[in-house]
């Protein structure tokens, strides 16, 4: 190239193509910067070694246990036949809701400074004055801080997959497993970047954005039972006729809610201990057809037991949301993720754009509409024309 | 014909609330000038660039950057310009030619072009040596003058650089003027600002002065010179106590050719003087000396002030003072 040259330019692309390579300028830029040195190794090793202790842990804890149940009648304990299969369970379903949990807390902090620390840094005015689209740099940071957080949740599939050796759960559920995880970080991280768009800190950016995730994951969790409660409960206190409870809508943004829907399904002799705790928390009709009196001496009425084990047919009327063997919840949880991130993200767009100008930037610029309404010749194939060219357009 | 000018604003208005920040600005800067903006702090030259450079739209008036209107299609203008922001970052966990790689990615510079260009714009700008150095260990010159290098990666017509020479040393500050003027001598256009006029006065082929949002001077600095030199600045040092200093500036109101009168005050065995803004050629300074002496002033020293670059800047910039609070 000589400076005095003609301009440089990547001629008439079409939009997406410029979008596209915008896009992956800011992924290499990010990567260059964030996968340098040790400091993402490392990590990575903690996070999957803090994964192969909890499948070591549930391994030692629950193993003996399992052995001592294996072939009694189902009922007592974990209620199965297989031992194998029981540890299986409990792995698939420790390590799902740890990653579950950590996923959402991760991702977030990822996100949620690449705009602020470039508003912080200064480097935003060069960034922005690019002539790249805004929608091209929110997206370009969002894949980039995604896909550490993927990297992780991919890496963890070899451990997962241990379960397939014990029995207990299929590829089905780890295929299940990824795809929420992978939409739960895509929507959080959304939320972060969203949340970093708006505020001029990253510091009140990481608050606003984790008051967000504990908001999705406890708060809805908490309203959704009070309402429930409240809604169909009658004055006297006992359970009346089915009235409308509350709106399920409340719990598709809960990453708890899809991860148990998921782990309910393995759980085929009714909910471990383990998650126990959780389904009381987010909602026991998540945990498929299994109730809580795991036991025999826990049941009540019809409404206890696990049907399936003893070979019989499931009484319609305990067929619960979720147990008729289609995925109910954690496909809405997913689904309502990925439409949150999309909002999210068309949102900052229009907050690094300067204010006054956003619809200017919406427009195809005069290159890429192959128009030329400045009276300036040759944009064919050349960014910028010289000077003199401009000079001769005017002639 | 007249060449199609490179900037040309008309009316610039930008107002952020009651606030006046550029309040009508006209510029006009042709193909291959070093035009230098010069203003007080918040004079409104950084919301002018700001403007130009698309970070901002401005609440009226019109902005052309190589004809093409800069609210109408700013991405377009962008790939006609580098900026260079008066306070920026960098990032410093990039080795210096992934800095400027990064830049012409997202100036679309095709691949092939992008290594030689890195090569010869860090020799440009004196860096040729720190090309896989880490830009954190660059030190502040250093990095300045990689901000200026990623201003040409894709080599536009103009270049649009906010104070590039605040906070250098000398040495540094003298070596950003050369690289200046060896672009200029590429071809470049290069709009750049400064709050001390002599730095720019140097290099510039035009001047606006500006303060409050307003161009109060623009042209050579030559043209500056004149027009201001055409009012001279009389220093008249007197005999005698204040009260006669008083005396000679009430006497002095009733000429027409006088404008402003500064008191200096006397004291501790100074005399006092008086300092007067007088419109009128040599002769007519002689002859109001005399009639000056003539009406009873002990007048002891009678000299025209120098002025330099930067009382040209503070006698431009302090008229708009006097005016507002007139």
């Amino acid at each position: 190239m000589s400076v005095t040259g003609r301009a440089h330019g990547a001629g008439r692309r079409s939009a997406v193509g410029d979008f596209g390579s915008a896009v992956w300028t800011i992924m290499v830029k990010e990567l260059r910067s964030r996968m340098r040195g040790r400091r993402a190794f490392i990590v990575l090793t903690l996070y999957l070694a803090m994964l192969a202790l909890i499948t070591y842990g549930v391994y030692v804890v629950v193993g003996p246990a399992a052995r001592a149940v294996a072939g009694q009648p189902v009922g007592i304990g974990f209620g199965s036949s297989n031992a194998s299969a029981i540890i299986g369970q409990w792995i698939f379903s420790a390590l799902s809701i740890f990653q579950v949990v950590l996923v959402s807390m991760i991702a977030p902090a990822f996100t949620a400074g690449q705009i602020s620390l470039e508003r912080e840094k200064q480097t935003l005015d060069l960034l922005i004055s690019t002539p790249m689209r805004p929608g091209a740099i929110i997206i370009g940071k969002l894949l980039t801080a995604l896909a550490f957080v993927v990297l992780m949740v991919v890496a963890a599939i070899p451990i997962t997959a241990i379960v397939l050796m014990y029995g207990g759960a299929s590829i089905d559920d780890i295929v299940r497993q990824q795809l929420l995880l992978l939409s739960v970080a895509i929507g959080f991280g959304a939320v972060g970047i969203f949340a970093s768009a708006l505020m001029r800190r990253t510091q009140a950016a990481t608050v606003v954005t984790y008051g967000a995730v504990l908001v999705l994951t406890l708060g809805s969790a908490m309203t959704f039972a009070f309402w429930d409660e409240v809604a169909t409960r009658s004055e006297s206190g006992f359970v009346t006729q089915p009235r409308d409870g509350a709106p399920e809508a409340l719990r598709y943004l809960n990453p708890m809610v899809g991860m148990l829907d998921i782990v309910s399904r393995v759980e085929t002799t009714g909910p471990t201990r383990f998650t126990q705790a959780l389904y009381q928390l987010f909602g026991e009709d998540l945990a498929g057809g299994g109730q809580f009196g795991i036991g025999v001496g826990g049941c009540d009425g019809f409404d206890c037991g696990d049907f399936r084990d003893l070979g019989q047919p499931v009484p319609p009327e305990v067929v619960l949301v979720g147990d008729d063997g289609s995925d109910y919840w954690w496909p809405r949880v997913s689904i309502s993720f990925l439409v949150v991130a999309a909002i999210l993200t068309a949102a900052s767009m229009g907050l690094v754009v300067p204010p006054g100008m956003r619809w200017a930037f919406r427009r195809r610029s005069a290159r890429l509409r192959g128009a030329d309404p400045y009276g300036i010749e040759d944009p064919e194939t050349e960014g910028s024309p010289r000077i003199e060219e401009l000079v001769e357009g005017e002639r | 014909m007249i060449p199609l000018p490179i900037v040309e604003t008309r009316g610039l208005v930008k107002r952020y609330g009651d606030e006046l920040a550029v309040a009508g600005v006209d510029l006009v800067v042709g193909p291959g000038e070093i035009y230098g903006l010069v203003g007080p702090n918040g004079a409104g030259k950084t919301t002018t660039m700001k403007i130009l450079a698309t970070l901002l739209a401005p609440t009226s008036g019109e902005a052309y950057v190589t004809g093409i209107p800069v609210t109408a299609d700013p991405i377009e203008v962008r790939r006609r310009i580098g900026y260079m922001p008066d306070f920026y970052g960098v990032y410093d966990d990039l080795r210096v030619w992934e800095y400027l790689d990064f830049f012409a990615r997202c100036y679309s510079v095709p691949a092939n072009r992008r290594a030689t260009m890195i090569g010869e714009l860090l020799e440009i700008v004196g860096l040729g040596d720190k090309r896989d150095a880490y830009v954190e260990s660059l030190s502040r010159g250093m990095r300045q003058r990689l901000c200026l290098a990623h201003t040409l990666v894709h080599d536009p017509a103009l270049l649009i650089l906010d104070e590039p020479a605040s906070g250098l040393d000398p040495r540094a500050r003298v070596e950003m003027r050369e690289i200046l003027r060896e672009l200029r001598a590429m071809g470049k256009t290069i709009l750049v600002s400064s709050h001390i006029l002599p730095e720019l006065a140097e290099m510039c082929t035009g001047v606006a002065i500006i303060d409050h949002g307003r161009v109060l001077r623009s042209g050579t600095i030559g043209e500056i010179e004149r027009s201001l030199r055409a009012t001279a600045l009389l220093r008249v040092e007197l005999l005698g106590d204040d009260s006669a200093a008083a005396a000679l500036r009430d006497w002095l109101a009733t000429d027409p050719r006088v404008g402003d009168v500064m008191l200096l005050e006397g004291g501790n065995d100074r005399p006092p003087r008086l300092e007067i803004a007088f419109d009128g050629p040599p002769e007519a300074q002689a002859e109001l000396l005399r009639t000056m002496i003539e009406a009873g002033h002990r007048v002891t020293g009678f000299s025209q002030a120098t002025s330099d670059l930067e009382e040209i800047f503070l006698r431009v910039t302090g008229q708009t003072d006097t005016e507002e609070a007139a």
